[in-house]
């Protein structure tokens, strides 16, 4: 069987992955699959905690809404990155720098 | 069956209004978006609901504080003050919206529709009693918020403010719900109540998994409040929307994320435990820093706007030190500060957009000589700014007053000098502009369309409050002290 160890170490894995994606990369797209990793390894720490620590539904009901607002969010997100290529034909983040003084 | 959670249902009126009214915009915008006329009915029905909600809010008011549906949401006096706080600034702001020329035509009503959708995660945040509630109260804060930073949709500055808050926002809610996951593995609950009655009995391994947590679940709520080092997305963004939607972010994310930021703060810490050490010396950091990194930045911006986010970056810093006195006098006081935050914030911005609006930017310069052609208009400014540095008669000096007075009696002298010396400091930047609209020589002697009869009445109605509150003050300021915290 697998340990709660395992599970904790995998979501750690991937959120120390999502930071360095988002500081790393330079691409929007990237830096939204970063955000998404971020959360799919709080996802699978609430569902690991529910599995091992505690028998009540609270973690796997906060893994559910979280799968439900990373879709809503990124949906969001692309679009504006879309309506942001379609402005400065460039989907790099330093290239969003009007705004800067 | 058992609908015993259908049964305090009468308690949550407000939100079922908000909701129903949304949906209902959704109906009529898609019937009369082609019509210009009709386009006003929108407006009127967004207008009614929202005094209609404002009122099923104050029916609230004074009733007995319980937990509803499960604990999930509480309501008590405290939220409730707060929401009618948020109602009052999203009427404003859509108010602004009809008239302004910074939001497209065909896109007004969507804005309409996208702000009474953030009111109402607002109000989710600011009764959430468990971390789901929490979390989606903010995930719809954000997720609206990212579409109306980008309204404006061919303009690159627009898009690239959406495009900013977005991935900030993605950023800190992801690092939220880590910090959350952990303390649901360590408490084992995700109601606040369970969480606050297992604080004081962790063993120091728990401890120190735990702090590294609730610093991670600060970064979520810290984002939507702007407080240092989270604030990066605020000046870019509030420069790049549209005028009526940075009034409306000014007020009600920020005002539902100190709603949320108190009640955690008050659950979770009411005991003694080496996590509320760690945690109040966290908010002093963060408050002092707040404040004094708002204020050093706001001193050299050329755009009204840009200043304006900075002086609210260090207004949401001000409210943080109310926060850390956990009793009813550093929440009194943080009501109150809320209170006069939004008369004053609509006042500022309503001018800043209708002179953006003639001129197309909102240089420091656009104000020159202003008294000379709008009289009134400069005097509200006037008033306003002097009451944002917190001068005496006006309602900002009371703020801030009671703030430091709540701050001295708990002994915390060094955040109170803080707060002071940084009261000095925005005295330059908003003086700045006062000294621009008396001293300098106007540029010219358009007349500016948007400064119509009744838009001044407005401005003058919405001024009142703020030297009423500086003088009669201690009405609200009752109120504000019976507004408790509901705990269990």
């Amino acid at each position: 069987m697998i340990s709660l160890g395992a599970y904790l170490g995998i979501s750690f894995i991937l959120f120390i992955c999502g930071i360095m994606v988002m500081i790393a990369r330079k691409n929007i797209i990237a830096i939204l699959l970063g955000i998404e990793l971020i959360l799919n390894a709080s996802a699978l720490n609430f569902a690991a905690y529910t599995k091992f620590v505690n028998g009540n539904l609270e973690g796997h009901i906060m893994a559910l809404f979280i799968i439900i607002t990373a879709a809503a969010e990124s949906a969001v997100g692309l679009g504006i990155v879309i309506r942001f290529f379609q402005l400065r034909e460039s989907i790099h983040i330093d290239d969003a720098s009007t705004l800067q003084n | 069956m058992h609908l015993n959670y259908l049964a305090n249902i009468g308690r949550y009126i407000p939100e079922i209004l908000l909701t129903i009214l949304m949906v209902g915009l959704i109906l009529l915008e898609t019937t009369y978006k082609e019509d210009e006329k009709n386009r006003r009915y929108i407006f009127i029905t967004a207008i009614i609901g929202l005094v209609a909600t404002f009122a099923a809010l104050l029916a609230n008011m004074g009733g007995k504080a319980e937990a509803i549906f499960s604990n999930a949401i509480v309501i008590d006096d405290f939220s409730t003050l707060l929401k009618m706080v948020m109602v009052l600034g999203t009427i404003g702001a859509v108010y602004l919206s009809r008239f302004s020329r910074d939001v497209y035509e065909s896109l007004k009503t969507e804005f309409v529709i996208m702000a009474i959708g953030i009111l109402i995660g607002g109000f989710l945040l600011a009764s959430a009693n468990n971390m789901l509630t929490f979390y989606l109260g903010i995930e719809t804060l954000s997720i609206l918020s990212y579409v109306m930073a980008s309204l404006k949709k061919n303009d690159e500055r627009s898009s690239e403010a959406g495009l900013k808050y977005a991935l900030y926002g993605g950023i800190s809610a992801g690092l939220m719900l880590f910090g959350m996951s952990h303390i649901f593995g360590v408490i084992g609950t995700i109601q606040f109540t369970g969480i606050a009655k297992m604080v004081p009995t962790l063993s120091p391994v728990q401890i120190a998994i735990l702090m590294p947590s609730f610093l991670l679940f600060f970064a979520g709520i810290g984002y939507k409040i702007a407080s240092v080092p989270f604030h990066m997305w605020s000046p870019d963004v509030y420069e790049g929307s549209p005028t009526p939607v940075t009034t409306f972010f000014a007020i009600v994310p920020k005002l539902a994320g100190i709603a949320g930021l108190v009640r955690i703060t008050a659950i979770f810490f009411a005991v003694d435990s080496p996590l509320k050490i760690g945690w109040v010396g966290l908010m002093i950091v963060i408050s002092a820093l707040t404040m004094t990194v708002g204020n050093v930045t706001a001193i050299g911006q050329k755009s009204v706007k840009r200043m304006l986010a900075y002086s609210s970056i260090s207004h949401a810093g001000i409210m943080l030190a109310g926060l850390i006195v956990m009793n009813n006098v550093g929440i009194r006081a943080v009501v109150f500060y809320a209170i006069t935050y939004v008369f004053m914030t609509l006042v500022a911005f309503y001018i800043v957009s209708i002179v953006q609006d003639k001129y197309g930017n909102d240089n420091f310069d656009r104000f020159s000589g202003l008294i000379y052609r709008y009289p009134f208009m400069a005097v509200m400014m006037t008033v306003v700014m002097f009451s944002l540095t917190g001068l005496p008669p006006l309602a900002g000096f009371v703020a801030k007053y009671n703030i430091i007075q709540s701050l001295i009696n708990t002994r915390n002298y060094s955040l109170a000098v803080v707060l002071g010396l940084n009261s000095v400091v925005s005295a330059y930047y908003y003086l700045k502009i006062v000294r621009i609209m008396v001293l300098k020589p106007q540029e010219n002697n358009e007349t500016i369309e948007g400064f119509g009869f009744l838009n001044q009445m407005v401005i003058v109605v919405m001024t009142i409050p703020v030297f009423t509150l500086g003088i009669f003050w201690e009405t609200v300021m009752s109120w504000a002290g019976n507004a408790k915290l509901f705990i269990q």
